[in-house]
């Protein structure tokens, strides 16, 4: 570039200051670098101009440099002149001079290393490093440089220290991190070499080295998934790198070895086949490496031992060939795998023929490959290849304890065996492996008591060994009693969960399916595990039924046991061995066939049974059973009579069992007087187990006469089981309900009353206490909701559901039920039911903390909406409840899907379109209102239901609407279908009236004595109802008379209700009131007086209205008791201005009488205050303004 | 791997609490916050080091709050009540944002995609997977559970009752809990039915997928056990035993290496994953523990793992997991 104006300028501005002072070594040095300047910008660097340049700029550098020798700057820019030039001697020498002048020169300092680095004196430039490092702490360029060159001749303490002190100078220099990881890595510090390297990585994304290093750290301390992840991101960087691929290769395999001990073989393979794929690439890219085809021996081995058997593929319906190829299709891809690991191991052997590891490696490879291979055939004569391979190990490390064992494990004789294990134990006597094989070899040769001793041993030494723990299970479950089999479980699932070995997991099933622990889900991973590892195992696929059996999945069983079937046949025993295998599971098939429904098929398994003879007692249950499933009865009960010949020989309980089955299966078939007779055919020496006792008072209740005397029952209660008892006592208590025949009503009573006696007994047996309280509930008693209640014990959460209903659910519908469930929202109206034991909201919370509980529950949520619906009523139905209510019906709607199964279910769905109906009624929707009325009463006729409610819901309606008319046909409608509910009938007699259609009265009230009558329930209750809804009639009507007889019809009965007294007296002050009759007033106190007397809680407007009439009746202090009673059974917030306004008076009348008085409630305020508050509660009122002048004037 | 006690407040609603979950920080509020959703009708939010109650409780709902899950993105949160109507509410104000309804079907667990794209809600008795999308609240699907073949019927009769869902932290897998104990799993991009899991046999009311490992699945079960399932390979992978009752809710730690469950038995567990078993037990609550959450991670200078339970005995508790 040519020089512009400006630099010209400046030039000779420079060289101007430097004549006038020549001397001066500052401006030497500036018209130096200006020189040099101009020759680095020079367009070619090494050109003719450019060289000039920098000769002039050299000689002002060296002429400022003799002029003050202690400045190193000159001497840097002479190194840079000679470097260039060529002349390395002169450059490191000025170069070392700028350096000792001023250590922190990092350029200066970067380029004389970097000389000494090319002309290959290290220890030279470590010296300068050192020195440069001990003269000043700010020289980091020296630090960093000595870092590095301390990693490199491998010091990697002091390393770390430089390459700290680097970093502090460098902070983001990727370089020195990795330096840093490497010094860390190399020291064993993991974390702290994964967290430099991470920084590496960080500043860095392309650092292939610090990637694949910290993958390595990953892979070492356990942490697969993040290896992995830094491995592949290695190779996105450098496709090629063969490290990066045995660094995927092996942390895929070690992740998948993993899965393996999880048990998860799918996960494993699928790991597996990508690993093989790695490592594959590695040997393609590096095949003269021993450890990369040993790596890829590995994975395939692995494969080969983990890959798993999939039946997804296969479909329900299947055949024995399927299932032969689709086992034969999975052997050979294990075969497969492990023949490329032969393969594989066989390439490093030839690579290092002196690898001990090798040889052994070899020899598991070529043993699991013979023992998949069937045709094998073991030869005496000849040295087994495995064998071979392992003594190979031997011969070049003999003194490996590890290869002894393997060669035993190998060996096919006996004593080569013991002898191979006692070596191995003769090196280490503590090695635990040895120990377990050889208690393993002594157990097959049946020495009990030295393979116990082995197993003891192994177990204390490594208690993380499976062998052992397999072992002393197989010890336990030999012998007799309960604890053994538990504790043999117990030591087989510890085995199983160490190492999921397809023969501990059949065994654990085994052990589980004698101790009753099917249903652990422990046993169901192992089993279901079993079958992929060992699909021709018939063993796994039998347990695998067994297992699904139990969890009610009998589809599924059925495919097992076929499976399981279709194993035996490709057994290579021959077909005589496995004949009694053959028929367990074809006993199992047929039980599981039978169960599903198919009894046909059960049948035909049973018959093929039979036919050769196999078939035992379970199957010839199975048999009777199959055959009375499809209507063949007569055969079943030849097949339970033969069945009752053979029970003679066969143990106490399965005897017991199948005589229970008997008696039940003739119940069925020819009733009940035959199974009464076969049950007092029983053998006297049966033990009666608890099922045989159930059946048996089952059968019991259900028979009219009762000639089966239990003849255990009239024991004392210690000898027998406790639970067994109370279903005894409850299948009791239901016979004396069900009472004489089956046509008549139950007999609620006398169950009733055999229950208390029962509870009192077994005072905390939640059966006898659920039956109960369902049954009270069943009593329709009008305390019965309270009683259930309070018998039924709920404890909270997990609550059983034995008995006829659970206790939630007695609780639910106690709750529904009880007419005053809401009366405690004080805001909404005042309580009059006297034995309250729930509050309103607290219904609502318990029904929705059930339906929480169990959302499957459609009986919760019809109760909840049961609840909320009671709940809008009493708040007059707000917006918001109705929507909620429609949402909430509409659901419990659509989850009943086919309301005709059951008659329940169409009481359900009736009443819940009644309540939607009336909820639309309330939101003023008539036609929906109408619509769904209607639509209730399609619904009724196939069933019982009454249609009453229906009709009476629709006359409702049009009366709403004013459609009088059609009202008065459902009124007809109503009156021509009866209904059982004695309610209906006093709602009918309200919609008299509206109907415009008196008259009739009599016939409602003929037919409301009789449905009285018929339920037995309390007449005079009903009788007063009746009354008061005559009243009603008569008050909407105005005529005040005929309702103030129907009323004092309605108090005359035995303990009227408080609210129909107050009715009565309020209409007799209204009369008395109207009609200026006095003689009324009398009457109304009296009436009044009863109900303030009756009210539990203390009634608002009673005292009121007794007060005045008390008044009216000229006694003074009974007229301000009943004023100062009125005040307290207000709750505060709700005192109307009426209330105010009559304290007013009072105080005005007390504080002219009595003044010293002062405690009294009037006397609180003055007689002016009172009256200002009730006008500021109601300013519209006439009387309190005129009351307020008055005061004034007076 | 413990947990230690730091703070308990009783009487944190008024009625029995059955759902909490913890909204992440966001941009606007550097840490997280604890929402609890109760039978009392509200739900309301707290903050997590002290429990302090942050705001007054929102109401909105007309049943008892039985689910709650908190947007990603921190600012927005889904509860659903026994009416079934899901309320999207801000998570600082309180406000509704949206009202989601699938009528005829109620509503149980709720769970944001962990992209917060979508939102998946268990159909209950429609045996049905509701899926909404984020921005405009509309539906966009259905996923039925089919029954398997032959299978037992429920005690509904109306095919399977679906309680909760699950999607997997890479939003590719979506899983569905039923009350007879089956879990569907869907390809949750293709939205297709891929298989059922097997191994429970009563009802699964809380899953989670690992938060390290997209293909494990933790579920919560009546059974009283807690299964580890590999919902891609459909493998059992793992059952936990030790709850006394039914299993009510579960979730996984940030670091992948513990699970927490709520029981019926009124006790809190955590689980090492690597040993199979339970390693701690609290029972400071005295009535079952509906909802067990982790903390997510993120916020300012939050290291410290924190484990929240809520229960019947109307108390929230916060643990420290370390």
């Amino acid at each position: 570039m040519p020089e512009t104006a400006a630099e010209a300028n400046l030039r000779r501005q420079l060289e101007q200051t430097l004549a006038a002072e020549p001397s001066s070594p500052l401006h030497h040095y500036n018209l130096g670098v200006f020189l040099w300047d101009r020759a680095e910008a020079e367009q070619e660097g090494d050109g003719e101009e450019a060289r000039k340049l920098r000769a002039e700029a050299s000689e002002h550098f060296l002429a400022a440099a003799k002029l003050n020798p202690n400045d190193g700057v000159p001497f840097r820019f002479l190194g840079h002149h000679y470097a260039r030039g060529g002349d390395n001697q002169r450059a490191v020498k000025c170069y070392h001079r700028a350096v000792t002048l001023n250590p922190d020169d990092s350029e200066a300092g970067d380029t004389l290393c970097g000389l000494l680095d090319v002309e290959g004196k290290e220890s030279l430039e470590l010296a300068v490093c050192k020195e440069a490092a001990g003269k000043s702490p700010r020289a980091f360029w020296a630090f960093r440089r000595l870092g590095y060159l301390q990693v490199h001749q491998r010091k990697w303490s002091e390393g770390i220290q430089s390459l700290q002190h680097g970093i502090r100078g460098y902070p983001t220099c990727a370089d020195l991190w990795e330096a840093l990881g490497l010094a860390y890595h190399r020291l064993g510090m993991f974390t702290a070499a994964v967290k430099s390297y991470g920084r590496a990585i960080e500043l860095d994304s392309s650092r292939v080295f610090a990637l694949i290093e910290s993958g390595n750290i990953q892979l070492m301390l356990g942490y697969y998934r993040k290896g992995v992840e830094q491995f592949r991101s290695a190779l996105e960087m450098a496709p090629c790198n063969h490290s990066a691929y045995f660094g995927l290769a092996s942390a895929l395999l070690a992740w998948a070895r993993n899965c393996v001990t999880t048990g998860a073989f799918g996960w494993a393979a699928s790991l597996l086949k990508e690993a093989s794929e790695a490592s594959r690439i590695c040997t393609s890219l590096t095949g003269n490496l021993s450890c990369v085809w040993k790596l890829h021996g590995d994975v395939q081995l692995t494969l080969a031992r983990c890959f798993p058997w999939v039946d997804g593929k296969i479909k329900r319906v299947m055949d024995a060939q399927m299932f032969k190829n689709s086992v034969q299709e999975w052997r050979n891809t294990c075969l497969l795998a492990a023949n490329g690991a032969k393969l594989s191991y066989q390439r490093a052997l030839h690579l290092t023929p002196w690898e001990a590891n090798v040889h052994n490696d070899m020899a598991i490879c070529l043993d699991l490959i013979c023992s998949m291979d069937d045709k094998n055939r073991f030869n005496p004569n000849v040295w087994e290849l495995p064998e071979k391979m392992s003594l190979g190990a031997l011969m070049l490390e003999p003194v490996n304890k590890d290869f002894w064992v393997t060669l035993g494990s190998m060996s096919s004789y006996l004593a080569l065996k013991q002898h191979s294990f006692i070596r191995a134990l003769h090196l280490d006597m503590s090695f635990s492996e040895a120990w377990a094989c050889l208690g393993k070899i002594y157990r097959q040769s049946g020495d009990k008591q030295l393979a116990k001793q082995a197993f003891d041993r192994a177990r204390s030494i490594d208690p993380s060994l499976a062998l052992p723990w397999a072992g002393m299970s197989a010890e336990n479950y030999h012998q007799s009693g309960s604890s053994p089999v538990n504790e043999s479980f117990e030591s087989c699932l510890r085995a199983v969960q160490i190492l999921p070995l397809p023969e501990f997991q059949i065994g654990l099933g085994t052990i589980a399916a004698r101790s009753s622990n099917l249903l652990s889900p422990q046993v169901l991973m192992a089993v279901r595990q079993a079958v992929q590892r060992a699909p021709h195992y018939p063993e796994s696929h039998n347990l695998n039924g067994l297992i699904s059996e139990v969890r009610l999945d009998f589809r599924s069983a059925i495919t097992f046991y076929l499976q399981a079937r279709f194993a035996l046949g490709m057994m290579y025993n021959s077909m005589s061995d496995n004949r009694q295998a053959f028929a367990d599971v074809s006993v199992n098939l047929a039980r599981a066939l039978c169960k599903a429904g198919l009894a046909s098929d059960a049948a035909r398994e049973c018959e093929e049974l039979r036919c050769q003879g196999l078939l035992s007692v379970d199957g010839l249950q199975i048999y009777a059973l199959a055959l009375w499933k499809i209507g063949q009865s007569k055969e079943a009960l030849s097949v339970s009579g033969s069945l009752a010949e053979n029970l003679s020989g066969i143990k106490v309980e399965s005897a017991t069992a199948a005589w229970g089955f008997i008696c039940t299966l003739t119940y069925g078939i020819s009733g009940k007087d035959s199974a009464a007779a076969m049950i007092q055919k029983l053998p006297d020496q049966l033990n009666y187990n608890s099922q045989l006792k159930f059946i048996i008072s089952a059968l019991d209740a259900l028979h009219p006469t009762k000639r089966l005397q239990l003849p255990q029952l009239n024991m004392p209660p210690k000898r027998t089981a406790y639970e067994v008892m109370s279903e005894v006592h409850s299948n009791i208590a239901l016979g004396k309900a069900i009472g004489v025949g089956f046509d008549k009503p139950l007999r609620v009573d006398g169950s009733l009353s055999y229950l208390k006696k029962v509870l009192h007994m077994y005072p905390d047996c939640s059966l006898v206490r659920n039956q109960l309280g369902s049954l009270l509930l069943w009593s329709g008693d009008w305390m019965a909701s309270h009683k259930a209640i309070r018998v039924t014990s709920l404890s909270h959460g997990h609550t059983s559901s034995m008995g006829l209903r659970s206790p939630h659910h007695i609780q639910a519908c106690a709750m529904v039920s009880c007419y005053a469930t809401c009366c405690t929202y004080t805001k909404f109206s005042f309580a009059t039911c006297e034995h309250q034991y729930l509050s309103g909201p607290d219904a609502i919370h318990h029904l929705q903390r059930w339906v929480h509980c169990e959302p499957w529950n459609q009986d919760a949520r019809y109760l909840l909406v049961l609840a909320i619906f009671q709940k809008a009523h009493e708040e007059k139905y707000p917006k918001h409840t109705c929507v909620i209510l429609k949402k909430l019906i509409m659901q419990v709607l659509s989850n009943i899907s086919n309301p005709h199964e059951k008659e329940a279910m169409q009481y359900q769905v009736f009443l819940l379109l009644l309540l939607s109906s009336e909820v639309c009624l309330q939101s003023l929707d008539y036609e929906n209102c109408i619509t769904e009325a209607k639509e209730a009463l399609k619904l009724t006729p196939s069933s019982r239901v009454d249609t009453f409610f229906a009709n009476l819901q629709l006359c409702r309606a049009y009366v709403v609407h004013g459609d009088l008319l059609n009202s008065r046909n459902e009124y007809m409608k109503c009156l021509r279908n009866h209904t059982n509910t004695e309610i209906g009938w006093v709602m009918l007699k309200q919609l008299e009236s509206a109907c415009s259609l008196e008259g009739f009265s009599d016939e409602i009230d003929i037919k409301l004595h009789e449905c009285v009558k018929r339920n037995g329930s309390d007449s005079s209750k009903w009788t007063s109802l009746f009354n008061l809804a005559c009243a009603q009639c008569f008050l909407w009507g105005g005529n005040f008379e005929s309702a103030e007889k129907a009323l004092a019809q309605a108090c005359s009965q035995v303990d009227p209700d408080s609210c129909i007294l107050f009715l009565n007296g309020a209409t007799c002050m209204e009369i008395a009131r109207r009609f200026v009759a006095p003689q009324f007033i009398s009457r109304a106190a009296s009436s009044l007086r009863k109900a303030q007397q009756k009210s539990h809680a203390s009634l608002p407007l009673v005292s009121l209205l007794l007060a005045q009439a008390e008044g009216s009746l000229g006694s003074k202090t009974k007229w301000e008791r009943n004023l100062r009673l009125e005040w307290f059974s207000w709750p505060p917030e709700l005192r109307p201005a009426e209330v105010y306004f009559q304290m007013h008076l009072l105080s005005r009348q007390s504080s002219a009488a009595v003044s010293q008085q002062n405690q009294l409630v009037e006397t609180i305020q003055s007689p002016e205050l009172w009256l200002l508050r009730a006008i500021h509660l109601n300013p519209s009122c006439p009387r309190y303004w005129k009351a307020l002048l008055q005061q004034i004037y007076v | 791997m413990k947990l230690a006690g730091l703070k308990s407040v009783d009487g944190a609603h008024e009625e029995s609490i059955w759902a909490a979950a913890w909204a992440p920080a966001a941009d606007h509020r550097p840490t997280a916050v604890l929402l609890t959703g109760a039978l009392d009708e509200t739900v309301r939010a707290w903050l997590p080091d002290d429990l302090a109650a942050l705001g007054s409780p929102t109401r909105g709902h007309a049943l008892g709050v039985v689910s709650l899950a908190a947007h990603p993105a921190g600012s927005l949160a889904a509860a659903v009540s026994l009416d079934s109507f899901i309320r999207v509410f801000d998570v600082d104000t309180g406000a509704s944002v949206a009202t989601l309804e699938a009528p005829p079907s109620e509503i149980w667990g709720v769970q944001f995609h962990p992209k917060g794209n979508a939102l998946a809600a268990a159909g209950g008795g429609s045996g049905s997977v509701k899926l909404w999308d984020t921005e405009k609240w509309k539906a966009i699907t259905s996923l039925a559970v089919p029954r398997p073949e032959g299978a037992r019927p429920d005690k509904t009769g109306s095919g399977k009752f679906v309680l909760s869902v699950a999607w997997s932290p890479d939003g590719r897998l979506l899983a569905c809990g039923s009350m007879d104990g089956t879990i569907a799993v869907y390809d949750a991009v293709r939205m297709k039915f891929l298989h059922h899991l097997e191994g429970h046999h009563m009802p699964v009311r809380s899953m989670v997928f690992s938060p390290v490992d997209p293909h494990v699945l933790f579920t919560a079960c009546d059974d009283c056990h807690v299964h580890i399932y590999d919902a891609r390979e459909k493998g059992l992978v793992g059952a936990m035993s030790g709850h006394a009752s039914w299993v009510l809710s579960i979730d996984a730690s940030p670091d992948g290496l513990a699970v927490a469950t709520g029981s019926s038995d009124r006790t809190v567990r955590l689980w090492d994953l690597n040993m199979r078993t339970s390693v701690q037990t609290m029972s400071n609550h005295s009535d079952q523990v509906w909802a067990v959450a982790f903390r997510p991670p993120g916020g300012a200078g939050v290291r410290a793992g924190r484990l929240a339970s809520a229960s019947d005995d109307k108390s929230v508790s916060l643990y420290d997991y370390s």
